[in-house]
């Protein structure tokens, strides 16, 4: 990348939040803007672009503190709601992720929606059990807790806000339900995940603004960006305009529960795949410079992915062709010569609401933008589980 | 006129033509929008369009013979509160009865259009899709 003439600087912009001054558009704003005035001139005017995107997000959870009993327990078995949270941390501390399910598989209610619950302020029964030691004598608790009670209600998701996914159909003669939804047997649909111009990190292809220590909307509140996604990819193939053509990086994210709203964050089923978090993210693009205004001037025609058999039960599932954004989001697609339509997973509607809900925050001044403490490794690439021996995962 | 009719038939009734008869005798039309029947019985969602007399006369002819009438006002309900407006129902569905509105993305659903086949139901992620039959 060759060095760009700075336009403005975060120091610059966050001054004229500060003043009331700021000017701020959503993506689908920008990009109009891009198209009738010209890069040049946008890039001049605007000093912050607003992104989002609210989708299906299954490496979330809620990390969560109780607060001691007395006598005290060291929880080991922790149920919320009857369904399991993680007791391999201190006495009270716990994590529930969003697809955790009870043992009856009952896929109407998981962690995602225990989550919705917590939330939305509803108490939840907390069950605990613990072998008991000296220290923390108690062995069995049932209670009841709410976001009123617990000292701390923290969001934390390891990998969200994927930059671009995968589309699905289904070859097969039979239906099939994925976590990319219901699938029609013989090429019956396509579902598609990507917010495509709105989502974030194809606004920012390189993750020159977002990385680690960016603040963003995240679930109705503020939250952060606190690392690299798990799985992030940055060696994803791209196209000339920067955006990856295949799942390629996405953020680890960090934000207080208690200041989110079940507006931006949802329990979700996927029919017999299981639950998963609808998470709301919307994050501030700012105009740094030409480069960065070109990056966020990005059309959904301009921006790919390909879609995959889904009945294919391996890991490299086949591609059936690729697809650009405009495309999916047409509501159909040529398939084997047959038009077939197509859905989204993501809201689009919600996306928009979160760009603009973005945008006032900024606008009135409640809203600062954190320029990246550390930015992503771009060498960073995904490994695959092999079955290995002992000897074989040292080499 | 245009109804939607959920008709179900006893075992003693799947021996004999009975919708056949509503278009020969009652010179109804007839649109069959589900059908699940076996030697037991079962059930047979329909359009109607004919005039009022005619569908008149075709529902008695079927109660005559045994046949439960019951006609759709709502086989299908969203929940607004409940919906996203993902889509992830749009795709599954056979008569683009559910279709973003380009404008404002949001998923709207028109009943006229829906067939009450249920495909939806299990296709949404949030459970807003409630099939009322």
């Amino acid at each position: 990348m060759k060095k760009e003439k700075k336009i403005r600087t975060y120091g610059e912009i966050n001054e004229k939040i500060l003043a009331k001054s700021v000017s701020v558009m959503t993506a689908e704003e920008f990009k109009a803007k891009v198209e009738t005035d010209g890069l040049e001139k946008a890039a001049e005017e605007v000093d912050v672009v607003t992104t989002g995107t609210f989708g299906a997000m299954c490496s979330s959870g809620l990390l969560l503190n109780f607060g001691h009993s007395d006598p005290p327990i060291k929880m080991q078995k922790i149920l919320l709601d009857e369904i399991p949270a993680f007791g391999g941390l201190a006495a009270v501390d716990t994590y529930l992720g969003a697809t955790e399910m009870d043992e009856s598989l009952n896929f109407f209610r998981g962690g995602a929606h225990v989550i919705e619950d917590i939330v939305r302020g509803k108490p939840v029964r907390l069950k605990a059990h613990s072998y008991g030691t000296d220290c923390y004598p108690r062995k069995d608790i049932d209670t009841w807790i709410s976001l009123k009670t617990v000292n701390q209600a923290v969001l934390l998701n390891p990998r969200n806000c994927y930059q671009n996914y995968a589309a699905a159909t289904n070859s097969s003669d039979k239906i099939i339900y994925t976590y990319m939804g219901k699938l029609l047997p013989e090429f019956g649909n396509v579902t598609y995940s990507s917010a495509g111009e709105l989502s974030p990190l194809l606004n920012d292809p390189f993750y020159r603004t977002i990385g680690i220590g960016t603040r963003i909307f995240l679930g109705g509140g503020d939250g952060y960006v606190f690392w690299e996604g798990t799985q992030f990819n940055a060696k994803t193939p791209r196209a000339p305009n920067g955006t990856p053509t295949r799942p390629a990086g996405a953020i680890a994210v960090v934000g207080d529960l208690k200041k989110m709203s079940a507006d931006y964050l949802r329990g979700l089923t996927m029919h017999r795949y299981g639950t998963t978090l609808a998470v709301g993210i919307g994050i501030p693009i700012p105009i740094l410079d030409l480069e960065m205004a070109k990056f966020c001037s990005v059309r959904d025609a301009d921006i790919s992915t390909a879609v995959f058999d889904y009945s294919e039960e391996k890991r490299s599932r086949g591609v059936v062709r690729e697809a650009n954004y405009e495309e999916l989001k047409s509501g159909e697609l040529e398939i084997k010569g047959t038009k077939v339509p197509t859905s989204s997973l993501s809201s689009m509607y919600k996306a928009r609401q979160i760009t603009v809900e973005l945008k006032n925050r900024i606008v009135n001044g409640n809203f600062l933008l954190q320029e990246p403490i550390e930015r992503f490794d771009l060498e960073h690439t995904m490994k695959p589980l092999e079955i290995r021996t002992r000897e074989e995962v040292l080499k | 006129m245009k109804t939607k009719l959920v008709l179900t038939f006893p075992q003693i009734a799947v021996q004999e033509p009975i919708t056949c008869s509503l278009v020969e005798e009652f010179r109804i039309k007839m649109n069959i929008l589900r059908a699940q029947i076996d030697e037991r019985g079962g059930k047979i969602v329909l359009e109607l369009t004919g005039t009022s007399d005619q569908i008149k006369d075709g529902i008695h002819y079927l109660k005559d013979k045994n046949v439960k009438v019951q006609s759709i006002e709502e086989g299908v309900r969203k929940d607004e509160d409940k919906c996203t407006h993902c889509g992830a129902c749009i795709s599954v569905c056979p008569t683009a009865a559910l279709c973003f509105d380009k404008e404002s993305w949001k998923v709207v659903f028109d009943d006229q259009k829906c067939v009450v086949c249920g495909l939806c139901i299990d296709a949404c992620p949030t459970t807003a899709m409630e099939l009322l039959l």
